[in-house]
């Protein structure tokens, strides 16, 4: 179904971007670890308390972000994460028909002894395996960075309460404590698998639209700017149901509602390393596990390569303009 | 021009009957409508294995439109086309197995350099060859070190046709081949075309160029609004001539019945006649003697004088092509 020189070729044309993507994404995970370790736990709280109106906004409650574990989480959901990935999923996506289309170049690899199914799933194959690679690589950043850095926590002076009173007297006037420690020691890399799946499930839905998309059209201009026209449609949806209650139902209408790498990996903290890997409820919000949100998007995207297939087998082909 | 046409007969030119040679390409009933537009209309055409096959027409004739059903590129609205026992719709892998394909308007991978460029076709194809791809471009003078996007027109195009006559292939598809190339090069390319006529395999060369049709091609088709217009082999238009004579005016040009098949048309303006023959001049040289015509001129009937006459006819009669075809093969005189 896939053939190796269109494969080679395919991997060639793209081997820039993903490297570019990889740098970005790798340097940008390890360097966002260790400002995490920046940022004084106790200090942060404190700020984050006063913010405790908008916390409907964050992905996950705020307590979530008072451990080391669900700081670095947030790096699933920094903007420059999204964007190497939709970078990379949008590129190739729209790449795939209308932008040889565009071209002219597909009319002379056509002509080979290969089917259109075939050139589809050639491409699939380097843009899926492409997108294993970013976020597998993102996953080294996080793991180098929590590897690399020590995190030093003020430890509070002993102290002793009063019964029957909220009053704290301190044991000693000596200044609080600063301890060091490796971060490696309270926060484990493997606690972000579910994230890092959860990423690929996102960029693979994405990646599956654009291809959807560029399997339609002539021009890779205007594929790409569809599937952004959507991609923010679809973010504006997700902002206003997240804005105000009573708009609460327009989340079932995006699929960045299905995005959820950071409550996932709160579940680790929470309940153990196998916890977001379910199907169905236990404690999480829904019936659904939380494994069943990254599978829908699985689902849709293959929903979409079907389609997409389908569609560049029995469309006519264009004569380069 | 006040033509008028004293008589028509039926001439050496073929209709779309099947060859006796086997069928390497053959089409019946195709059509191809985008809209209220007919770009293939009903066309029947049978290519043999084994020559080279002109395809003519003028812009938007369905030359191309043609060529890339035959590819699977496109999907006939009725009819089919089947190449070697094999139709495009069903089996277009089948198909491109088959056949090695050069684009009117080539466009190959910019970030590739000329020898990858080679290296990737001759992969791709099943008999492809990159040592013959680089003879080919070895003899059309190509520098391969170059990457596709620093190249010219022209040697895209050679880089192009080394990638596409690597391939041996039984059916090579030429849509403009020696656009934006220079002389020396193009015939290079027309002795490559005849090699591989030599080689048994199947040519289907389209072009503008009468001039190169003639040399290389064994048959030709004229296509005109997606129509078979007019089918016609090299060697019996290398026999037909046109003569132009003067001739007094009360002079009538009677063909002898026994002459009539050989005579395509006889046509008058004034004092001036204008013969065109179905076939060798020869047996005809006594009954023109015997005319008494002046300042007589004999001119070999080229292709352009087909090319012209299939629009001519066309234009006269409102785009009617078959109207063309029976004032070409002739159906009774006038006068």
């Amino acid at each position: 179904m896939i053939h190796y020189v269109l494969v080679r070729k395919y991997a060639s044309q793209a081997s820039v971007l993903w490297a570019s993507c990889a740098l970005a994404l790798f340097a940008f995970a390890w360097v966002r670890v260790w400002v995490t370790s920046l940022l004084d736990l106790g200090q942060f709280s404190t700020i984050l308390e006063q913010f405790r109106d908008f916390e409907r906004f964050a992905p996950v409650p705020f307590d979530v972000l008072f451990t080391q574990t669900g700081r670095v989480g947030m790096t699933f959901d920094e903007p420059l994460v999204i964007l190497c990935v939709i970078v990379w999923a949008i590129s190739r996506g729209s790449d795939v028909v209308s932008g040889e289309l565009g071209r002219g170049t597909l009319e002379m690899i056509l002509a080979q002894a290969i089917s259109r199914t075939t050139l589809l799933l050639s491409n699939a194959f380097v843009s899926i395996a492409g997108l294993i690679g970013l976020v597998l690589v993102l996953w080294a950043g996080i793991a180098a960075g929590i590897a690399t850095t020590t995190v030093t926590e003020t430890v509070p002076p002993p102290s002793i309460r009063i019964p029957f009173t909220a009053i704290e007297f301190p044991l000693t006037n000596d200044a609080p404590e600063k301890v060091s420690f490796p971060m490696s020691d309270e926060v484990q890399w493997e606690s972000f698998a579910s994230g890092v799946f959860s990423l690929f499930a996102f960029g693979f839905f994405v990646l599956a639209l654009a291809t959807l998309l560029s399997s339609l059209d002539r021009y890779r201009w205007r594929t790409i700017g569809v599937v952004l026209a959507i991609y923010i449609l679809q973010f504006v949806i997700y902002g206003l149901g997240k804005a105000a209650e009573r708009l609460d139902w327009l989340q079932a209408f995006s699929f960045f509602n299905l995005y959820r790498p950071q409550k996932q990996i709160s579940m680790v903290t929470a309940n153990g390393p196998w916890a977001p890997w379910r199907w169905t409820g236990g404690d999480y919000e829904s019936w659904f596990g939380p494994m069943v949100y990254p599978l829908i998007l699985i689902v849709g995207g293959i929903a979409f390569y079907a389609a997409a297939v389908v569609i560049f087998r029995r469309r006519d082909l264009p004569a380069p303009l | 021009m006040d033509d008028t046409l004293l008589l028509t007969k039926p001439a050496a030119i073929e209709s779309a009957t099947r060859p006796a040679k086997p069928v390497a390409v053959q089409a019946i009933g195709l059509s191809k409508r985008y809209g209220d537009f007919d770009a293939l209309a009903d066309l029947d055409l049978s290519i043999p294995a084994g020559e080279v096959f002109g395809l003519l027409g003028p812009n938007g004739a369905g030359k191309t439109t043609f060529i890339r059903t035959m590819l699977g590129f496109i999907f006939p609205t009725a009819g089919s086309v089947v190449l070697m026992g094999l139709d495009p719709v069903i089996d277009p892998v089948g198909v491109r197995k088959l056949v090695s394909y050069l684009p009117g308007d080539v466009r190959l991978p910019r970030e590739m350099r000329g020898t990858s460029v080679l290296k990737f076709f001759s992969d791709m194809q099943k008999d492809g060859d990159l040592n013959r791809s680089l003879e080919v471009a070895d003899r059309l003078e190509l520098d391969l070190r170059r990457f596709v996007g620093f190249m010219s027109t022209g040697m895209r195009q050679k880089l192009a046709i080394a990638a596409v006559m690597g391939s041996r292939a039984p059916i090579l598809i030429l849509d403009e081949p020696t656009a934006n190339l220079d002389p020396t090069v193009r015939g290079n390319v027309l002795a490559m075309v005849e090699e591989a006529r030599d080689e048994g395999r199947t040519v289907i060369f389209s072009s503008h160029v009468l001039s190169e049709i003639e040399d290389v091609c064994d048959s030709v088709a004229f296509l005109r609004r997606g129509r078979l217009a007019l089918r016609q082999t090299l060697a019996s238009l290398k026999q037909r001539h046109r003569i132009v004579a003067r001739l007094d005016a009360e002079k009538s040009v009677d063909v002898p019945r026994e002459l009539a098949s050989m005579v395509q048309s006889v046509t008058r303006d004034g004092d001036r006649v204008t013969i065109d023959t179905a076939s060798d001049l020869a047996p005809l040289l006594s009954w023109l003697r015997s005319l008494q015509l002046q300042q007589m001129r004999v001119e070999a009937f080229g292709l352009r004088a087909v090319y012209d006459s299939v629009h001519r006819g066309v234009k006269d009669t409102s785009g009617d092509v078959d109207a063309t075809k029976s004032n070409m093969n002739g159906s009774g005189a006038t006068k």
